[in-house]
């Protein structure tokens, strides 16, 4: 029953965990450690899922949580080591401002407004845009309130539609 | 779809009031639809949707799921399934044995008192005690006659103290020599 429960269940929604996970931590790698990692801890407690209301739901919040501790010991690690291929770089003054605009111009405008976002309206929006939940299973999922859903998902709406109209306008 | 319903669309999509099934078909309109030109700069926005939605894990991600998953069970079949017995009967034999060791210490200390007579017969007491009271003293008298050898030696040197007090009037020393010598 639990093979059959992890293959019906947790594996089809490993896609979805990937997104949620590649949202937080944006890197693809990272977010791939991130879901095996779900994966593995979701198989060895698999004694408890009789007791959990709702699987999918507590899928969610473990791979949220799992990549939030991710992100902040990404953020140690970074500061820690300086790549040495990169190292040399950093003594030229290669960044001109120029080249600064032309790098940001090329980056797309959502991308930007993403990184804008707050946590929660980040996560709400990857949940219902790119994987088509509904509100009620997105508050499951994210343990917050529908309200919260929407609130957030309305403030990351109203952000991208302010932000690509100034685009627009500026072109 | 024509425009007006394009339109009332995404207004109820910005207000946050379309279904799912409605945000797909803003979503097929954008990327399939003849796009009118007022509405383009929304383009980016459902493009990168589609975009996002085509993101997946790599291919391997199963295969290496399953290595991960073998590794861990091994684990587990080792150390619940072979040691956890094992280890219970070693630390309840361990017990045994320490408290068995405690309990036989335990038994044996004796209840003696620390300070113990040695002697049976007290005369030889009596003699031992004497003997090392006669070492005592006569260790004690021979460090005094070298002191007094000592005193006498620098009395006999015929030192000039008042001459040395003077170099030091301010605070002068005083010594018993001294003041035997102002006595005479």
């Amino acid at each position: 029953m639990n093979i059959d429960s992890f293959h019906s269940i947790i594996l089809p929604m490993k896609d979805k965990l990937f997104r949620l996970a590649y949202s937080i931590v944006r890197e693809q790698a990272e977010a791939e450690d991130i879901v095996q990692d779900v994966m593995v801890k979701l198989w060895s407690k698999r004694d408890e899922w009789k007791y959990i209301e709702n699987l999918e739901a507590y899928c969610f919040r473990i791979a949220k949580n799992t990549s939030l501790d991710r992100l902040a010991s990404m953020a140690i690690r970074k500061t820690g080591v300086i790549d040495p291929e990169r190292e040399n770089l950093f003594f030229i003054d290669h960044r001109s401002p120029h080249s600064e605009m032309e790098r940001k111009e090329q980056r797309s405008v959502i991308d930007q407004c993403i990184d804008t976002l707050s946590e929660n309206q980040r996560l709400v929006f990857t949940l219902r845009e790119i994987d088509g939940m509904s509100y009620r299973e997105i508050a499951e999922a994210l343990a917050i309130s529908e309200d919260l859903v929407k609130i957030s998902l309305h403030r990351a709406r109203q952000k991208m539609k302010e932000m690509l109209s100034a685009y627009h306008q500026n072109e | 779809m024509n425009r007006e319903k394009i339109d009332s669309l995404l207004e109820k999509y910005w207000n946050c009031e379309t279904s799912v099934q409605e945000e797909e078909e803003l979503q097929r309109f954008f990327s399939y639809g003849d796009v009118p030109e007022e509405l383009g700069q929304y383009i980016p926005l459902f493009s990168y949707i589609r975009n996002e939605q085509s993101v997946t894990l790599s291919n391997n991600f199963n295969e290496k799921l399953q290595q991960a998953l073998e590794t861990q069970s091994k684990k587990r079949y080792i150390t619940i399934r072979i040691f956890t017995p094992l280890l219970r009967i070693a630390v309840s034999v361990l017990l045994l044995i320490a408290v068995g060791i405690s309990f036989y210490f335990i038994s044996k200390q004796d209840n003696r008192p620390n300070f113990v007579e040695t002697f049976e017969d007290p005369n030889a007491a009596m003699q031992q005690a004497a003997f090392a009271l006669e070492k005592l003293s006569h260790a004690l008298q021979k460090s005094e006659t070298a002191s007094r050898e000592t005193i006498q030696f620098i009395d006999d040197l015929d030192i000039d103290w008042a001459a040395i007090d003077s170099l030091n009037k301010t605070n002068p020393v005083e010594t018993d020599s001294v003041r035997m010598k102002n006595k005479e």
